[in-house]
């Protein structure tokens, strides 16, 4: 079947299976290899994408749900040029090491900081509890969400 | 040479911290599933759902049959041309000897083991085939555990062996019959290791492509190893290592996982030669957990001979490792040969003496993981300090700076023949217990107890051998690491190390090292690694040995760039080499100056300019071996097998809530010495990220199988890893004692994850202390465990106190 | 694992939802899909054909009529526990939904969803069973509504009938004086809970606790309804500790959890005793709270 989809600002068309999760179709019918799949149980948060603005896990959405949906994918948010807050405060704060979970990681801290205004360390262990990582420990994670909350907060 | 900063990495073409977080950052790291050539088919495992059966028959007509199916192979299909795996480890004569294949034939040993393979135009079709697979098992009784497995009658896995022990070693150093019979007394205890997995983020995954025209293969892994794969690959397929390129790609964790050489990855190789695709297996999280690699899994019966005045006498331990089937390579026997070979650990214990035996259960094969052997041989000998220092009523600190190896006995030999030449254990203990301002701490912690509180202090140390000689664990191989090191006629830099990433920083790291040799910006230097084509060979990243070795190499090939470079200079100047000063990427002698690019350039584009007799180029294959090592044991059984020693000491404070059994880890403090430090942050988050697997290791991670031998831990809410915010940060202190090799490094990654489980068990055991029947002799001290201890010695619940610690 | 093929029927109303349910013998429900495809991913579950349901957006409303609240099935986990409307009216299923998993699986999982799948450690099966709610099931031949209690017959199971689509559940509207707490204990946040518990109580002006109901997850195959071993506390104006511990052993005496892997019968009986304690503790402090 046919599904069509804006994805990081563009208009995509697919053709996939009914039972193609999403996180394959990005990967595998759009070469969109920056979500990664780790689990298919939506317990580590490594494929989190954003759909119309939301966290989710695009290992759990079956290819025709996307069908008229607004998908950021790790690939729209900043580039190698112009890197977003995020990716910019997790490499000064080393917090990433092997990168698996790191796509995941900025796109669940894109709806956080969206979502709270003013995190404190609490909240962002909270929000961030759903993104597995076995490399870093988390420290250099939320001081990185940390730090970009507070320089948010200053402006 | 001293390296040491807390400077950010800067200056990286990246922008970024290090030179690898730009890809990772967004989206364009080159993992092992992101590689997708055209025409690529996908592999799916049909795998064994018996714990022990013969396997009479597969009958896999329905599944070929199926739309999108290119081929289904079994194994009698692929043995007719496919070679054996084996352990290689003919050195130690009581390993019974084994070899296996890449799909299992006659039977099977596990659930989970491999025994067919569907070939299709996607996993999914793959999938569908498997269920189409009918296989006719005779069912064999099956052992779960080492009990079962070494009881009069047992099934054998494998019936022409006597009983199921894959390897039965003894050890005997010192007079340890003396030691006992004049102590004044022996500690005993049984300690339990339980069953976890190294479970890196990516699993394992290979894409093999084959050209037949001109006989040459192409094999990517997710491998800590590419050299050591591409010589197993060479061994199955009967390809020579020349015709043979194994690429390691980025790589989503390892921690030891990844050291192996996996059947699936020869699986793919195999096929690739048999069908005109190219072809991945990407493990799933389902085969990870319960038909990959698991590990630690030990029974130690130790006993611990002292003087009433706390000075150890003996040490015994009886290790019982259950290895699971043992048909992995490298063999899961190597890490409980390291378990015997540590467990004196920084005390001066002549007198030691055990006996191992490797068993071989219906399980998931066991294999390394982070600390390989030695957190368990660590968690042993450091309850047992505590336990000596509770029966004597002496402090612990104490009782393990009475027995630590002193200062003037440096460099000390063990008992098992390590060559401990490291910083001082009582100073890097002192230095610990000054930064928790141990006595005082331990008042806080009593004053709460008295008030009824679970409140504990743990301590722990360790020495940690790094960088070993793989011969002794893997039968080949050796201590060294090859780089090459090319200076381009540009005056920047490309170097391949044969140790391979997964998440270290090898690339900011080696870089730095090389920049500040030839005084150039980091920026200037490329590092490869993981691909078998770009260094003719590697030791692959493992026990702590990148830094040491990758490192070591570095430095000595730069440094070797650079004295050419000196030479070339001071021809080109016409002075003498030791006039030259190479200084901001700049040779100087006197006013005359040439920068770095003007003398790379003479050696490939003006090569008229070079010294007389002199080869052009700056480029070389440089092989660092310290020299220092053993390859096999001695005739007493001693085998200095490290290049060099790790040290770290830890101490935990923890809460229990009686009513949960949850610990609360309130504090945690590290001392760590490795060496000469190259890049604080990314040593740093080494230790952190050490730690977070602690933390799981002893509160939060366990596999299970049932009685029948079915895994029950199949996805990652029942396998639970740490997750943000279940642990406070720790404090982290560096001591940097320089070893003897080149840079000075003693290796950063495992220290953390052998000494904080043993600092968090004697914390709870002290908050438990005061209970009768609380000996805290298990790895496992996950809540419910916790508070089936509390249940036995009578604390009841009590609901009203609620559940805060 | 990937899953196993299905025909795909996307439903614009619910009289698709039900003629494509009675359809097919083995047809799902896909909602917010943060059950069902787990399941699917370990090839556990195998629908010939899903049923797509997230398109009938008159299936997310809240409605308030007299003094009780229904809400469609499709509301979001995420909309329950922060929509400022919910939280006010049903503030124990905001308390309950904010407990599930993470922001990315409640940005999806529904209320319908989850009470059709009926895990029995799941915390919205429970928390509506404590309101002693009604369960709204539509077919082909009109709705009708089951108590709560009726809904799940054991692990994973229901009296949901073929062809027959969950569109909403009904509860009575927090009033002033009503005091909820859902609370539970998971190795991590946002795990499957081994144990939650439900409370609610209506305290009157003069400080009487006049009605309770108390519910547990992860005691039973369905949720348990625990009120007898509250009742004592009818009638009480004052929360005594002895009240508190009489109504925490009858629980553990009337309650015969299972064992696994996480954790053995008596250690989830512990637990349930000290989770009672905590959500009649937090509920009875919150009667007192102005809406």
């Amino acid at each position: 079947m046919s599904v069509s989809f804006s994805l990081n600002g563009d208009s995509v068309v697919v053709e996939a299976e009914p039972r193609e999760l999403f996180a394959d179709v990005l990967r595998d019918r759009l070469g969109m290899t920056g979500t990664h799949v780790a689990c298919e149980q939506g317990a580590c948060g490594t494929c989190t994408v954003l759909v119309d603005g939301q966290a989710v896990r695009s290992c759990l959405l079956f290819a025709p749900q996307l069908e008229g949906c607004t998908v950021t994918s790790i690939e729209g948010v900043g580039s190698p040029g112009s890197l977003h807050p995020i990716q910019a405060a997790l490499s000064e704060h080393h917090g990433l090491q092997c990168g698996f979970c790191t796509p995941g990681v900025v796109l669940t801290a894109i709806e956080l900081l969206e979502t709270e205004p003013d995190p404190d360390r609490e909240t962002i262990e909270r929000w961030m509890s759903g993104n597995l990582c076995r490399c870093t420990g988390y420290t250099g994670i939320v001081d990185a969400i940390a730090a970009v909350a507070a320089q948010r907060s200053a402006q | 040479m001293s390296v040491t900063t807390s400077e950010p990495t800067t200056g990286t073409t990246t922008g970024t911290r290090r030179k690898e977080d730009l890809r990772f950052l967004t989206g364009q790291g080159a993992y092992l599933g992101d590689y997708a050539p055209a025409d690529l088919l996908h592999i799916a495992v049909l795998r064994s759902t018996q714990a022990h059966a013969l396997l009479r028959n597969i009958d896999a007509t329905s599944a070929i049959a199926l739309p999108g199916v290119v081929a289904v192979f079994t194994g009698a299909e692929l043995a007719e041309s496919a070679g054996k795996f084996q352990h290689h480890l003919a050195a130690i004569p009581t390993l019974r000897q084994i070899e296996w294949d890449v799909l299992a034939i006659e039977k099977v040993k596990y659930v989970g083991e491999p025994i067919a393979a569907v070939v299709a135009e996607s996993r999914y079709v793959a999938e569908d085939a498997l269920d189409l697979i009918e296989v006719d098992y005779d069912e064999l009784p099956a052992v779960v555990d080492v009990e079962a497995a070494l009881a009069p009658g047992a099934p054998l896995l494998y019936e022409d062996w006597t009983d199921n022990l894959l390897l039965q070693m003894p050890g005997a150093h010192g007079d340890v019959d003396a030691a006992f019979s004049e102590a004044d007394g022996v500690i005993r205890a049984r300690f339990h290791n339980h069953r976890i997995s190294g479970m890196p983020l990516e699993g394992h995954g290979a894409v093999a492509e084959f050209d037949a025209s001109t006989g040459r293969l192409v094999l990517r892994a997710s491998t800590q190893a590419p050299h050591m794969l591409r010589g197993t690959i060479a061994q199955i397929t009967g390809l020579s290592e020349a015709q043979i390129q194994v690429i390691a790609p980025d790589t989503g964790g390892g921690f030891g996982v990844k050291n192996h050489a996996m059947r699936e990855e020869a699986l793919a190789a195999v096929i690739a030669m048999r069908v005109p695709h190219p072809v991945v297996w990407e493990q799933d999280r389902v085969e990870h957990l319960t038909a990959g690699i698991q590990s630690r899994e030990q029974i130690h019966d130790a006993e611990l001979a002292y003087r009433s005045d706390g000075r150890v006498l003996g040490l015994r331990a009886r290790i019982t490792a259950d290895i699971g089937s043992p048909e992995l390579y490298i063999i899961g026997a190597a890490p409980a040969v390291v378990t015997t070979g540590v467990m004196p650990n920084t005390y001066d214990i002549p007198n030691y003496g055990f006996e191992l035996n490797c068993v071989v259960t219906n399980k998931c094969p066991i294999g390394g993981y982070r600390g390989y052997g030695q957190p368990q041989a660590i968690f042993t000998i450091e309850r047992l300090m505590d336990m000596l220092a509770a029966e004597l009523e002496m402090d612990p600190a104490e009782i393990r700076k009475l027995n630590n190896v002193a200062d003037d006995a440096m460099p000390y030999t063990t008992a098992t023949g390590a060559n401990l030449d490291t910083g001082s254990f009582n100073q890097q203990l002192d230095h610990l217990l000054e930064a928790i301002d141990y006595s005082t701490l331990r008042e806080q912690v009593e004053a709460e107890r008295a008030s009824g509180a679970l409140v504990g202090l743990g301590i722990a140390q360790m020495v940690e051998p790094t960088a070993p000689n793989m011969h002794a664990l893997a039968g080949q191989f050796g201590c060294y690491e090859m780089a090459l090191f090319t200076v381009h006629p540009d005056g920047h830099v490309s170097l391949s190390v044969g140790t391979k990433s997964q998440g270290q920083g090898h690339e900011t790291i080696y870089a730095k090292l090389a920049a500040e040799v030839l005084t150039i910006p980091i920026e200037h230097v490329e590092v490869y690694d993981g691909d078998t084509n770009l260094v003719p060979f590697g030791g692959g990243t493992s026990g702590s040995r990148s830094a040491v070795m990758g490192g070591g190499v570095v430095l000595k090939a730069a440094r070797q760039a650079r004295a050419k470079m000196i030479e070339i200079a001071a021809a080109m100047l016409g002075v003498s080499g030791e006039d030259i000063e190479l200084r901001d990427g700049m040779f100087f002698a006197g006013e005359a100056v040439l920068p770095l690019a003007a003398v790379a350039g003479a050696a490939y584009l003006h090569t008229f300019l070079l010294p007389p007799g002199m080869d052009p180029g700056i480029s070389m294959v440089v092989a660092y071996d310290p020299g220092n090592t053993s390859p096999f044991p001695d005739e007493t059984g001693k085998l200095d097998v490290a290049a060099t020693y790790a040290t770290a000491a830890a101490a935990a404070v923890v809460s229990i809530n009686p009513n949960t059994g949850v610990v609360t880890v309130r504090d945690l403090t590290l001392v760590h010495d490795c060496g000469n430090i190259i890049d604080e942050t990314i040593l740093n988050g080494q230790i952190q990220g050490a730690i977070a697997q602690a933390i799981g290791a002893t509160f939060y991670e366990e596999i299970h199988y049932s009685d029948e031998g079915q895994p029950l831990t199949t996805t990652l809410l029942d396998y639970m890893i740490p997750a943000c915010g279940d642990f406070p940060e720790p404090r982290l202190i560096h001591r940097e004692t320089p070893s003897e090799l080149i840079g000075g490094f003693r290796g950063a990654g495992e220290g953390a994850i052998i000494v904080t489980p043993p600092a968090l068990a004697n914390a709870v055991a002290d908050a438990l202390g005061h209970l009768d029947n609380a000996a805290v002799t298990q790895t496992n001290l996950g809540p419910r465990h916790i508070r089936e201890i509390l249940r036995a010695n009578g604390v009841a619940l009590d609901p009203l106190a609620g559940r805060s610690a | 694992m990937k899953p196993s093929s299905f025909e795909y029927v996307l439903a614009r109303s619910v009289t698709e939802a039900t003629d494509a349910l009675s359809a097919a013998e083995e047809a799902t429900v896909l909602a917010g899909g943060q059950s069902l495809v787990p399941l699917m991913n370990l090839r556990l579950a195998r629908p010939d054909v899903i049923v797509d349901i997230n398109a009938i957006s008159d299936l997310a409303r809240v409605e308030q009529v007299n003094g009780s609240v229904r809400l469609g099935a499709l509301c979001r986990q995420r909309t329950l526990e922060t929509d400022p409307d919910v939280r006010r009216v049903a503030p124990l299923l905001a308390e309950a939904a904010s407990l599930i998993g993470h922001v990315q699986i409640r940005n999806r999982g529904t209320l319908g969803g989850s009470l059709a799948h009926a895990d029995p450690v799941s915390e919205l099966p429970t928390a509506v069973l404590a309101l002693d709610g009604e369960i709204e099931l539509t077919s082909g031949d009109g709705s009708r509504r089951i108590g709560a209690r009726d809904l799940a017959v054991g692990a994973l199971m229901t009296t949901i009938k073929p062809g027959e689509l969950l569109t909403g559940v009904v509860v009575s509207a927090h009033r002033p004086g009503d005091g909820v707490s859902f609370v539970e204990f998971a190795r991590r946040h946002g795990d499957f809970a081994l144990v939650g518990i439900a409370a609610v109580l209506h305290r009157d002006e003069a400080g009487i606790c006049t009605s309770a109901r108390l519910a547990g997850a992860g005691l039973a195959g369905t949720p348990t309804d625990l009120t007898p071993s509250i009742e004592a506390i009818v009638g009480a104006d004052v929360l005594s500790d002895d009240l508190l511990r009489t109504i925490s052993d009858g629980v553990a005496a009337s309650v015969d959890p299972w064992s696994d892997i996480h954790g053995s019968s008596e250690y989830r009986r512990e637990l349930a005793q000290v989770l009672v304690v905590e959500a009649i503790r937090s509920a009875w402090a919150r009667t007192e709270e102005q809406p």
